[in-house]
């Protein structure tokens, strides 16, 4: 999974490219790192090259959103495949990150 | 000379406000009482001299002089003055022969400025520095009220009166008339809290007995409910399916969606899980079984269980979408989500 981190004025934008799967969690995990700091976060998942997320992916995912919760911040992914979202919808994470 | 003996003090009196606000801010934090404000500020030089144009017979020295650091306390309730003051007690020394309670200073048919005035000083077991041992010395003044009472005091500082004397009697009766209103609505606000508090207990002890029928929905009552973990059977029975985790999210969301869905009491969540747990874990099962998904969140449960009642009775795809658009706000994937889970729970043989 390729992850690009980008701050664009007071949004801090994230790319993701590719399948996150248990093969790669280890590597994710560093490299969204530094969206685990920082006050009041403002992060914007764009998921249109996310071609599949599995559990670990999910694990990966609740962590961050719970570290943006507690920075009182906010957290959206946006542009999911119908496949990823469906994995959101089933596992009831669409009822803990914002996805648009 | 006083003036000279401020602009010499100044340093001690900033290192005096820090210590007070911070003690101040920790005071209501550990003791969980929300305050509208906690202000402090330090006489600035010009309003001493005005003071002492006007009073300088009083004062010998700067020590003389209570407020050269005041701090005020505002709370959104009046039992709150009472329960900070209380707590102010215990933190610094009260020079009770200074300290005013001007709620108690008006006679009972009077009407008008309402605020408790502590005159304070820092005790050495709180801080003490051998360098500045006039830390301890010097006195501050807290002042402590209601949010009325400010908005009251504010304005009536703010016609530049300094006593009730001054002010033409027309005016005096309406600022007057204002305070007593206030003072009202201060008791009024009292009231409905203790009303929500006894409301929320009563609620809890129900809950506790069992009588669900007898509970409307609403955020406490649910609130209350959750605490049973009345979705913990279902969940527990769904994470089986792949020996899932189950993270506990936030439920309290879906209040709303089941009030728009007409359940009226806990009785009708009770009967909700009794009827549908069934379905909704062979949607669950239908969803999950071909995947190797093993984390889920507690809200699959009620999701699942909303989901299957829509269709049982009748909502079709259609009440599938409004109940994702009540739940996640409207959006055109929600149509698509709707199309999806129509279509899976067609394939599931439901009661």
């Amino acid at each position: 999974m390729e992850v690009k981190i980008e701050k664009i004025e007071d949004k801090t934008m994230v790319v993701l490219n590719g399948r996150l799967d248990t093969t790669n969690a280890d590597k994710f995990q560093q490299d969204i790192a530094p969206l685990m700091q920082g006050d009041t976060p403002n992060i914007e998942i764009d998921c249109t090259d996310m071609e599949y997320t599995s559990s670990q992916g999910l694990r990966l995912f609740l962590m961050l959103q719970k570290s943006v919760t507690a920075r009182k911040g906010n957290l959206v992914m946006r542009n999911m495949k119908p496949n990823v979202k469906e994995v959101f919808d089933i596992t009831g994470f669409s009822n803990i990150i914002r996805i648009i | 000379m006083i003036l000279d003996e401020y602009r010499e003090n100044r340093q001690v009196f900033e290192k005096m406000e820090e210590i007070v606000r911070t003690q101040l801010e920790k005071c209501v934090a550990d003791n969980n009482i929300y305050v509208n404000a906690i202000e402090a500020r330090i006489k600035a030089e010009k309003s001493l001299a005005g003071k002492l144009e006007l009073k300088g017979h009083k004062y010998k020295t700067l020590s003389d002089i209570t407020d050269i650091l005041g701090t005020r306390v505002i709370t959104f309730y009046s039992e709150e003055v009472d329960k900070i003051s209380a707590l102010i007690d215990k933190i610094f020394e009260i020079d009770w022969d200074n300290s005013v309670d001007k709620r108690k200073a008006l006679d009972l048919d009077r009407f008008g400025y309402m605020s408790l005035h502590f005159i304070c000083r820092i005790p050495k077991s709180l801080y003490y520095d051998a360098e500045h041992p006039e830390i301890n010395d010097f006195r501050f003044e807290i002042q402590m009220r209601t949010a009325l009472q400010h908005v009251w005091a504010t304005m009536y500082h703010d016609t530049g009166y300094k006593s009730g004397i001054e002010v033409p009697k027309e005016h005096l009766r309406n600022m007057n008339r204002l305070a007593g209103m206030l003072e009202l609505a201060d008791e009024q606000f009292s009231r409905i809290r203790k009303e929500i508090n006894d409301y929320r207990r009563n609620v809890q002890s129900l809950v506790a007995d069992g009588n669900f029928d007898e509970v409307p929905l609403d955020s406490d009552t649910f609130r209350s409910y959750l605490t049973m973990k009345p979705f913990k059977k279902l969940i527990d029975k769904i994470a089986t399916i792949n020996q899932a985790e189950v993270y506990e999210d936030n439920l309290m969301r879906y209040v709303t969606t089941l009030l728009k869905m007409n359940f009226r009491t806990l009785g009708d969540l009770q009967r909700l899980i009794k009827d549908c747990s069934d379905d909704a874990y062979k949607l669950a099962l239908h969803q999950l079984s071909s995947t190797d998904l093993d984390i889920l969140a507690l809200s699959v449960a009620l999701q699942n269980l909303c989901l299957v009642y829509i269709i049982k009775k009748g909502g079709g795809e259609v009440g599938l979408r409004m109940f994702y658009d009540a739940v996640f706000g409207q959006s055109a994937y929600n149509e698509e989500r709707a199309h999806r889970t129509f279509e899976q729970i067609s394939k599931i043989n439901i009661k």
